[in-house]
């Protein structure tokens, strides 16, 4: 199985709505595209060879007063197509009713997980509004997907978003499994060194910043990283994902293809790590 | 008498021969154009309306030589991120390919038929797929 783990579903006809869209627009960094319906949704993944995408929402609610995706709404498309796409939920720290939101989603929203950006939503994963949050985490066995390293969102810092920041969280929460993503770009070696010390930390292959997805993946994978450094001691905590819609996935997944691995550290990164930090066997998607 | 009809495809696959020519004839013949032309124009910039022989072989034929003369592995500009779109290009070879083959076709009609040659099919060519694509098909005449 083949799921992608890092899709923003911000462009789906079945929840655009054009007054509110102009905002997701501003808030996320976005033009020019428009809505696509579930066919070439579909398509695309068919494209790309990929079962299951995980929609990721974010709530900005007392940062921009919006939602860009809301948990409402990757529900109701993970429930109008159970069988390719997965829901995180998301919240924002600093609502005085996060925990219930939280709890809520975990519970009766069935959300397989929580996405958070710091840097974008202002809070530190240090703050005590975060304590709840990871013990529903642990107490739900649900991962946390964070967004790290560079953003082009606007209002999301750098400094807000570097590896080193979730070492805290990381040691002190290590039943909950967290996945920088991006590889935390351009930290990659500080992600590398978190995930060489802290098994529950994952990370996502959803780094295209400069270059083409060749040139960028070859690069992640044989310079900024030596050659054998995933196939030796991070072949359990990379995951395949693609940022759609900032990078089309099936060309994440064709770059991919053209890097040298083993086959099982292949079947490992496109599908088996994510069952493994989405805590579910293959069956049960 | 100018009508305008905007025709709707999915495409399926990265590059992709899509034959539209059924649906170039239908809106000629409904527009009630007795003697004009038939305009038929892509509405993107990685896509391209092609005019050939409809055979699989000629397709694949086409399709293969354009891969080599616009290879993916090329140093090419477009590869990086866009701020206007938040999203990255890295689709060159679609630009470069709809540049080559044209982005519209047109046929005369007479007697209220368009005059075309015995092996000619037109074809939205898809570059970029897979995507939702339209194409206008303008018909003047009286």
């Amino acid at each position: 199985m083949i799921i992608d783990m890092h899709v923003h579903p911000l462009l789906y006809d079945a929840i655009y709505d054009e007054d509110g869209f102009s905002s997701w627009e501003r808030e996320f960094g976005m033009g020019l595209m428009g809505p696509m319906g579930y066919d070439e949704v579909l398509v695309e993944m068919d494209v790309g060879g990929i079962d299951r995408s995980v929609l990721l929402p974010l709530d900005l609610t007392t940062t921009a007063g919006i939602t860009v995706a809301s948990n409402e709404q990757v529900r109701s498309i993970v429930s109008d197509h159970p069988d390719r796409f997965v829901g995180f939920a998301s919240v924002d720290p600093h609502r005085e009713d996060a925990a219930a939101v939280v709890e809520g989603a975990f519970s009766e929203g069935c959300a397989a997980g929580l996405a958070l950006n710091p840097a974008k939503q202002g809070f530190s994963v240090d703050e005590a509004c975060m304590d709840p949050i990871f013990e529903l985490c642990e107490r739900f066995d649900r991962p946390i997907m964070f967004h790290a390293g560079m953003s082009w969102e606007p209002g999301a810092l750098a400094v807000d978003s570097h590896p080193l920041l979730f070492e805290r969280a990381i040691a002190a929460h290590p039943s909950v499994r967290m996945c920088l993503a991006h590889f935390a770009w351009p930290w990659v070696r500080e992600m590398v060194m978190l995930m060489l010390k802290y098994p529950n930390v994952y990370t996502d292959t959803s780094v295209l910043y400069l270059d083409s997805p060749e040139e960028s993946i070859r690069r992640l994978f044989t310079v900024d990283m030596g050659p054998l450094w995933v196939e030796r001691s991070l072949s359990s905590q990379v995951m395949f994902a693609s940022n759609t819609p900032r990078f089309r996935a099936f060309k994440i997944r064709r770059a991919l293809d053209q890097v040298e691995m083993s086959d099982s550290t292949r079947e490992a990164i496109m599908g088996g790590n994510a069952l493994r930090f989405l805590g579910v066997r293959e069956c049960d998607l | 008498m100018v009508k305008l009809e905007t025709l709707r495809y999915l495409s399926t696959e990265t590059d992709q021969f899509i034959k539209i020519t059924d649906d170039v004839l239908r809106v000629a013949r409904e527009s009630g154009v007795r003697d004009g032309l038939v305009a038929v124009i892509s509405a993107h910039t990685t896509t391209g309306i092609v005019v050939n022989e409809g055979l699989p072989c000629v397709e694949k034929d086409l399709g293969s030589t354009l891969d080599r003369l616009v290879p993916l592995d090329e140093p090419y500009a477009h590869a990086h991120f866009l701020p206007s779109y938040g999203a990255t290009g890295n689709n060159s070879c679609g630009h470069i390919k709809s540049m080559l083959v044209g982005n519209s076709c047109m046929f005369p009609i007479a007697d209220g038929e368009v005059v075309r040659g015995g092996a000619q099919d037109v074809y939205l060519a898809e570059f970029d797929g897979p995507q939702a694509r339209k194409v206008h098909v303008e018909v003047i005449g009286e």
